[in-house]
């Protein structure tokens, strides 16, 4: 008996369709089709008047979700990919987030956002938009990289009153499975080391968690050990944690399948640098995809983002310093 | 304000009238303070007035219901905001600076709102506010206490282009909720005539486009606009879905007080649609027997001083203190401390 | 009569200036709330500037067809007391109160006035273009090699209070030969093996004080002195004075006819002796502590051996002060005691010069008068100065007057 990624996603909304009354779900064809990836199947059945087919309107789905929040509800928005959350962007970052600075009253939305690629998805159906979001203030944006994170923390999510960017990987609805979706179950703001080390540090996210661990082992075998820290959450970033596996290793590399310029990882090297660069040993590094839109064909996307290869080779310059 | 515009159906309300004129009256007094301010180097940041617009704006505050109904004020609403109960001095303090307005200086001008009080808080990109409207509407039915209710917003001609209305709309027709909005087509949006910003012949015939209730009125005309607009609003109310109402009229100011308007045609300042509604109303009430010209004078005098009263104790208020804010924009506080780029 | 200020208003966001069109009032003028009195163009538009209250002109200071910045006084209103209250207008007096008051608070940057826009009187101009004053490669390339100390690496040291000297023994394996903190870590751990003693705070003194001289590039010369005047004026002395006296004593003139020579550079600058206090190193157990004879160029030789003596004795017995050992110019040190007979003395840190003496030795000397070689006690005297303040012939001169000096111990 497994459970998969996108199946805690589907037990998550059951729950929280189940126990909370102001929970509703707001998405493109989600309704009885299920939607696109079937994070909601069956749920409309089951919940009748509480999951609804959008018309294609990012701006006015999240607008309206502003809305129904100001009025005491908790929609659960699904964006169809994260990519076509750029239609939404100015309801997310203008009304949402500033919602609370401006006016003091928060606005508990979730918009869950499936992100990363997978093989043959192309440039618009492949994005991880997590860092454009975080560089909002006024959001929580949370990135869980295993079956029992994204049961945890869609329903930990939708319990805070702030308005919150959920990116779930494409990549691992299917592919990650798990005996059960009950782990550590963390709170949300704090990171995990995934696997303990003493060379070096790998801070990583989402996917490339598991890309991570897989160079790492790799690395094993020629007597490296490589501590792998899964951030769980992007904003809040859990800076002690990563500082704390600094302190041990001395060397760190930051690893994202986001875009080069700026972000998730480059947020990381720049604050260990300012708080912790007494424990650095070798410049810290960064690993992210190339400066180019995800493209189509799979050997392409295979070279675009970091892979276990190209970790470890990043990971070998990094402990030969 | 809990009037409505029809006494038995066909009569107008007299009550309804002169509550109208008086958010009118007050809204045009304040406003005009309000530029004086601006052009004494008294308030930071734009002036956006609502001059010309009053009549319609109006109107509509006065037929929604404070505490049952839902109103999204934009730019030139003024007016619909007094009607709709929002107390002066929410506008004084947010326009002078005061730490004790409802946005605490963190937002300024029309940005202003109290959402708890049904009265959301716009953001500058035009448009937004519908699908907003919307959503209370929505969570009132998934609720179950949406009956009776109307969730209504104001826009100018230039935002029925944005993507957000046309979404907006859409959605809440699709969703037939009861919502009013009112397109105040006041011939520019800041520079740009009508013929630059829409095809159509005629703004109402959208209201076809997506299948909602459409209405024409006159904003200049305070009868024509009680009439209309009390219909739209008790249509939306009785379950008919979306309403659009397409008002036409002249911007009286420019765009903001930073601008002079000289782009506006004299034959255009000078044609029916010029007229200033507050003239328009006042000869109408008299006419109609509905107010004296004394009472009129009695209360451009009162709200003169309640104006005068409003802005001398924001004047006086403290703004807020950088040293002493709490400088975040989430409301949860988390175990991790949280980047601060200055401390 | 309260005073309320007009100023320039800022008429748009982006809005800096604006031009006066027209001035439509004069002083004595009385003026209503709301009236426009000043008409100016902005980029954007021609409008009015108003007033805030009721009141009378005193004031004009803005001129037809001139621009000035936002924020700028424009003009004053003398207003009633009784208006004041009405519009709650800011009065110059109350601004000044609140000024004074929010200097006086920590928290000095609310003292602008919390409703005008301020803005400084010239406007922003385009700064000149910059002319780079460094040539070639701006970016360090020195980061990587056998010389980089990361800062993980120099954190650790500081820790365990190593210098780079410390580690000049330990192979480094990081990129170019570096040297990481592991290799510091198993390079302490093999250490652990080979049997150690704690290095005292006399050791640690005199090795930082070395660590630091050696920073300068110096360099050492000598010349061989005849001892046999010293020596017997010596015997026929009591108290007898210390060898070294003689030598402190023949320095300190030679110094006094040559300052320079004890020159200290500091950047651009080069600090002279003020007095001639000179130092002696004093050999102890474990290190050397340099008490300072002060004025030695004051002081006759027999006057000179009470206090000579004194500080010779205390330093032996550890007791001198702090101020005992401070201000030196230059010190003496005499390894001839220890049976050396030359040798490269390293001055202070805060010196730079230091001259040593060798064990006299009986020597053949060739004899000009006689034309034979005569027996003489010959002792090599060796100067050791900074060569960045003092050269070869300086060092020449103050050595060469040393030795002549000794020839006539009578005049010390």
């Amino acid at each position: 008996m497994s459970v998969t990624y996108i199946d805690a996603i589907r037990e998550a909304q059951e729950k929280l369709l189940r126990d909370d009354p102001r929970v509703f779900l707001y998405g493109q064809d989600i309704a009885t089709f299920g939607g696109a990836f079937k994070a909601t199947k069956g749920l409309a059945e089951q919940f009748p008047g509480r999951v609804f087919d959008a018309p294609i309107s990012e701006d006015a789905m999240i607008g309206m979700a502003v809305g129904a929040a100001i009025e005491g509800m908790r929609p659960i928005v699904e964006m169809q990919f994260a990519d076509f959350s750029s239609l939404a962007f100015n309801q997310i970052v203008n009304q949402a987030a500033t919602h609370f600075y401006r006016t003091g009253m928060p606005i508990p939305i979730t918009v869950r956002l499936p992100s990363g690629g997978t093989p043959g998805s192309g440039p618009f159906h492949s994005q991880s938009m997590e860092g454009i979001y975080a560089q909002y203030p006024g959001l929580v944006v949370l990135t869980p990289a295993t079956v029992s994170d994204a049961y945890h923390m869609l329903i930990d999510g939708v319990a805070l009153d702030d308005p919150v960017i959920f990116c779930e990987h494409k990549f691992l609805y299917r592919w990650l499975k798990s005996k059960s979706i009950n782990g550590d179950h963390l709170p949300i703001g704090q990171a995990r080391i995934i696997r303990p080390g003493k060379h070096a540090t790998v801070v990583a996210y989402s996917a490339m968690v598991h890309e991570a661990v897989r160079a790492a082992d790799r690395l094993q075998q020629d007597g490296w050990e490589i501590e792998v820290v899964d951030l769980r959450s992007v904003k809040p970033l859990d800076l002690d944690t990563i500082l704390a596996s600094v302190a041990r290793t001395g060397r760190l590399l930051a690893v994202g399948e986001a875009f080069p310029w700026g972000g998730v990882t480059a947020e990381v090297v720049s604050r260990v640098c300012e708080e912790g660069f007494h424990l650095l040993d070798a410049p810290p590094q960064r690993l992210n995809a190339r400066d180019t839109p995800v493209p189509y064909h799979p050997k392409l996307w295979a070279a675009h983002r970091p892979t276990p290869e190209s970790i470890c080779e990043a990971l070998r310059k990094l402990l030969t310093f | 304000m809990d009037m409505q515009p029809f006494a038995d159906g066909v009569v107008m309300n007299r009550d309804f009238l002169r509550s109208v004129f008086h958010s009118m009256l007050k809204a045009r007094i304040l406003e005009n303070k309000l530029s004086s301010l601006y052009k004494a180097g008294k308030i930071v940041g734009g002036v956006y007035l609502g001059r010309g617009q009053e009549a319609v704006s109006a109107t509509l505050g006065t037929a929604l219901i404070q505490g049952t109904d839902f109103f999204a004020p934009l730019i030139r609403d003024q007016a619909g905001r007094t009607a709709f109960g929002e107390p002066l001095i929410d506008c004084t303090r947010t326009y002078l600076g005061s730490a004790q307005g409802p946005m605490r200086g963190r937002d300024g001008n029309i940005h202003r709102g109290r959402p708890q009080m049904g009265m959301p808080a716009m953001i500058s990109h035009l448009g937004a506010q519908v699908p907003v409207v919307a959503g209370m509407l929505f969570a009132k039915r998934l609720q179950g206490t949406l009956q009776g209710r109307v969730g209504a917003t104001c826009i100018g001609d230039g935002a029925t282009s944005t993507g957000a209305f046309h979404e907006g709309l859409n959605l809440a027709s699709v969703e037939r909720l009861p919502m009013v909005v009112i397109v105040g087509n006041n011939q520019f949006a800041y520079s740009t005539p009508n013929h630059r910003q829409f095809a159509c012949a005629d703004l109402v015939e959208k209201a076809r486009g997506y299948g909602v209730g459409g209405f024409s009125v006159d904003g200049t005309d305070l009868l024509a606009c009680a009439s209309v607009i009390g219909e739209a609003v008790r249509r939306a109310r009785e379950g008919g879905g979306p309403q659009l109402v397409v008002a036409r009229l002249l911007r009286l100011s420019g765009h903001g007080e930073h601008d002079d308007g000289s782009y506006v045609p004299a034959e255009i300042k000078s044609g029916h649609y010029g007229r200033d509604c507050i003239e328009v109303a006042m000869r109408q009430l008299v006419e109609h027997g509905i107010a004296t010209v004394d009472e009129i004078f009695a209360w451009q005098d009162q709200f003169a001083e309640e104006v005068q009263r409003a802005v001398a104790q924001a004047q006086q208020e403290d703004p807020p203190d950088p040293y002493q804010e709490n400088w975040t924009a989430l409301s949860t506080r988390f175990s991790t401390p949280q980047p601060c780029a200055v401390q | 009569m309260p005073t309320v200020p007009i100023l320039m208003p800022q008429l748009g966001e982006s809005i800096a200036e604006a031009t006066i069109i027209r001035l439509g009032i004069s002083v004595g003028d009385t003026v209503r709330t709301d009236q426009e009195i000043i008409e100016v163009e902005t980029n954007k538009a021609v409008m009015g500037v108003t007033t805030l209250c009721d009141g009378i002109v005193s004031e004009i200071r803005a001129v037809e067809g001139v621009s000035y910045s936002v924020g700028t006084l424009l003009g004053l209103l003398e207003v009633t007391e009784d208006e004041v209250a009405r519009t709650g207008v800011d009065t110059l007096e109350s601004q000044e109160t609140k000024r004074i008051a929010a200097n006086q608070s920590s928290n000095a940057n609310q003292a602008e006035a919390n409703l005008h826009f301020a803005l400084d009187d010239d406007a922003y101009e385009e700064a000149p273009a910059v002319v780079p004053s460094v040539k070639g490669l701006p970016v360090p390339t020195g980061v990587m090699g056998a010389h980089y100390i990361s800062p993980r690496m120099r954190a650790r040291m500081d820790d365990l209070g190593i210098r780079e000297a410390d580690i000049s023994a330990v192979a480094g394996t990081g990129a170019g030969g570096r040297v990481t903190v592991e290799d510091l870590e198993q390079f302490l751990d093999y250490l652990e093996a080979w049997p150690s003693t704690h290095a005292s705070p006399m050791r640690l003194a005199v090795a930082d004080a070395m660590r630091r001289s050696w920073t300068r590039p110096l360099a050492t010369v000598g010349l061989p002195v005849n001892l046999d005047c010293v020596l017997n004026h010596r015997r026929e002395h009591s108290p007898k004075p210390g060898l070294t006296l003689y030598l402190l004593r023949a320095f300190a003139l030679a110094l006094t006819e040559n300052p320079k020579t004890a020159g200290y550079l500091i950047g651009d600058k080069v600090v002279h002796p003020r007095s001639f206090d000179i130092g002696v190193a004093v050999q102890v157990e474990d290190g050397v502590v340099v008490p300072v004879v002060r004025k030695v160029d004051q002081k006759s030789l027999r006057d000179l051996i009470a206090e000579y003596d004194d500080l010779v004795d205390r330093a032996r017995r550890r007791r001198l002060t702090e101020d005992d050992c401070r201000g030196g110019i230059a010190t003496v040190t005499n390894f001839g005691t220890f049976g050396l007979t030359t040798g490269t003395p390293i001055p202070l840190p805060n010196e730079t010069l230091i001259l040593g003496i060798g064990a006299g030795m009986k020597k053949p000397v060739w004899s000009t008068e006689v034309e034979v070689f005569l027996p003489a006690t010959v002792a090599d005297l060796l100067l050791t100065f900074d060569h960045r303040v003092v050269d070869g012939g300086g060092a020449g001169v103050l050595l060469n007057r040393v030795s002549a000096l000794l020839q006539n111990p009578g005049a010390l």
